[in-house]
């Protein structure tokens, strides 16, 4: 757990105690839903991760090059059971990535592509599928039957998951929106659309278990990156930066809790 | 509330890991620093107009306790203040418009969301977002339930003086009345005009509105 946390060995069995620090996991009964069974037979988010297995492999980009030496934090390559530990902290970057943020390091590093290119084009529409939508899907169902296991052990992983917390429980713009008003209590709705309660543990981890997602209202498969996106323009704070500090940071703060629950994705959601 | 336990109890771990040199929770301020610089550069290459959206008004910053924790009886009372200090009433001092108007404006969920850098275009201004959260007239399905039913709002409360001040001043800023409710100070927040809560307000209260026939 604590594979990056203080060099010093004397230190690690100390900072080994701050790695288990774990919340005790509420587990649910019934991970994989007779539900979600049923629509995962019938899934069309299935073409997505199709596609993201061809593209993961094909040597592509200015550099031709593919993305079999990409490090999702399993090693090179190693994608089993690296959607179920991010976010993470990466020594190359210095920083906390999600599972997209991380892919377009790589597709950037690896494959020359430019950084403000993949922002254009990462949200797909019905002309023009994205590769980013379907490489997530591809390596993030790579963890599927795994349980969600992020790590908290290096500081800059600790300080997400707070500034991730105190986001979700900011409130601002002009209708005093924060994450906690839409999410907050059971049986809400802003219309007739359901809205999850994510400070309800089980809840909560129906949702993290589930994205990337197809959406039958988009035709198309999303990412955590977009969902939240669409959730501050309903909030009405200007266009949320593609792969911003903010999407990471409440990523952590979530995925963080979801920890124990089984991965099955892509979820298939309105 | 679990996670609050938990979290409470690996900050005092917390401080003899600190001590110990090792990675733990950031305490409240320096989470505030980080965060905040997140919020900061979260929404690059906007116009001021658009920017300050970003930024924390003194109430929405009691407002935003995590975990919900209970406000103190101080930070109630400077909500009430600050909202109470910032209603504003029509021009005209009518404080109860046209019905049919207001109608219109309580189902409409749109204005004022910004996408690819533009404000979305709202003709009659920006919709009052009332369905999205209350049940209006009974008949009408659509709507969310994030605050209480308005069915019948007028027909239960008259239609006094008294009675309309107190609607639109709960509409305009109901944090005046209810520190840090989930409903949005649509006037305050300059997302409703004086005019159009005038309107509304006649939505709830006229005997004619479907909001107050069966
Ligand atoms: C104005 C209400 C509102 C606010 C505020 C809001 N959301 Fe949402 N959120 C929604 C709606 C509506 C949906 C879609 C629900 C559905 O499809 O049934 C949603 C869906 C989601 C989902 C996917 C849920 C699922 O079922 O998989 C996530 C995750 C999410 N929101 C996170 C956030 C975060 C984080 C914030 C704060 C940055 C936020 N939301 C703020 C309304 C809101
Ligand atoms: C985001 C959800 C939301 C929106 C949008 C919203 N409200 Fe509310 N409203 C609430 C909540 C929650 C309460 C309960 C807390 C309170 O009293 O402020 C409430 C309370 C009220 C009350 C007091 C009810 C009582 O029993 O005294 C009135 C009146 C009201 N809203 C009218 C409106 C009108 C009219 C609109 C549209 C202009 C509107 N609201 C928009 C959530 C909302």
């Amino acid at each position: 757990m604590p594979r990056k946390v203080g060099g010093i060995a004397a230190f690690a069995l100390v900072c080994l105690v701050a790695g288990g620090v774990t919340p005790a996991l509420a587990q649910s009964g019934d991970p994989l839903g007779v539900g979600r069974k049923m629509l995962a037979e019938d899934n069309p988010g299935e073409l997505w991760v199709e596609r993201g297995k061809t593209l993961f492999y094909q040597k592509r980009g200015p550099k031709n090059a593919s993305l079999e030496r990409c490090d999702f934090g399993m090693g090179p390559g190693q994608l089993a059971g690296a959607y179920a530990a991010l976010p993470r902290y990466f020594q190359d970057t210095d920083a906390v990535q999600d599972l997209e943020s991380r892919l377009v390091t790589c597709m950037v590093a690896l494959q020359g592509y430019k950084r403000g290119d993949l922002a254009k084009t990462a949200m797909g529409n019905l002309d023009r599928m994205s590769d980013v939508e379907a490489l997530v899907a591809f390596i993030a169902s790579r963890s599927n039957g795994m349980k969600m296991n992020v790590p908290l052990s290096h500081q800059k992983e600790y300080d997400a998951y707070k500034a991730g917390e105190y986001i979700f429980y900011r409130r601002n713009g002009p209708t005093d929106f924060g994450c906690i008003t839409c999410h907050g209590e059971n049986g809400k709705r802003i219309r007739l659309q359901d809205l999850p309660n994510m400070t309800d543990r089980k809840q909560l981890q129906d949702v993290v278990t589930s994205w990337p997602a197809y959406l039958g209202t988009q035709s198309n498969l999303r990412t955590m990156q977009w969902r939240l996106k669409i959730c501050y323009w309903q909030m009405r704070l200007p266009d949320l930066a593609y792969l911003s500090d903010i999407s990471v940071a409440i990523t952590s703060y979530l995925n963080y809790q979801g920890n124990g629950a089984v991965i099955g994705v892509p979820g298939v959601k309105r | 509330m679990r996670k609050m336990i938990v979290l409470a109890g690996s900050t005092s771990l917390a401080a003899v890991l600190i001590a110990a040199g090792c990675a733990s929770f950031p305490d409240e301020a320096t989470t505030r620093q980080i965060a905040e610089k997140m919020m900061h550069d979260g929404f690059p290459g906007v116009p001021p107009a658009f920017a300050k959206r970003v930024a924390q008004d003194r109430s929405q910053q009691i407002c935003s306790k995590t975990g919900n924790a209970k406000l103190t009886q101080q930070e109630s009372a400077d909500v009430v203040k600050l909202a109470r200090a910032s209603i504003r009433y029509p021009a005209s001092g009518k404080l109860i418009g046209d019905w049919k108007v207001g109608a219109k404006l309580a189902y409409n969920g749109s204005g004022s969301r910004i996408r690819g850098g533009k404000l979305e275009k709202a003709k009659a201004g920006n919709g009052a977002l009332c369905s999205n959260c209350h049940v209006l007239n009974p008949k009408e399905f659509n709507v969310g339930n994030l605050g209480p039913s308005l069915a019948g709002y007028g027909a239960q409360r008259g239609q006094s003086e008294a009675v309309a001040r107190v609607t639109y001043e709960r509409i305009y800023n109901t944090w005046a009345y209810v520190p840090c409710a989930n409903m949005p100070r649509l006037g305050s927040s300059g997302h409703l005009a004086p005019e159009q809560i005038a309107h509304v307000v006649a939505y709830l209260l006229d005997p004619q509105s479907p909001v107050n026939k069966r």
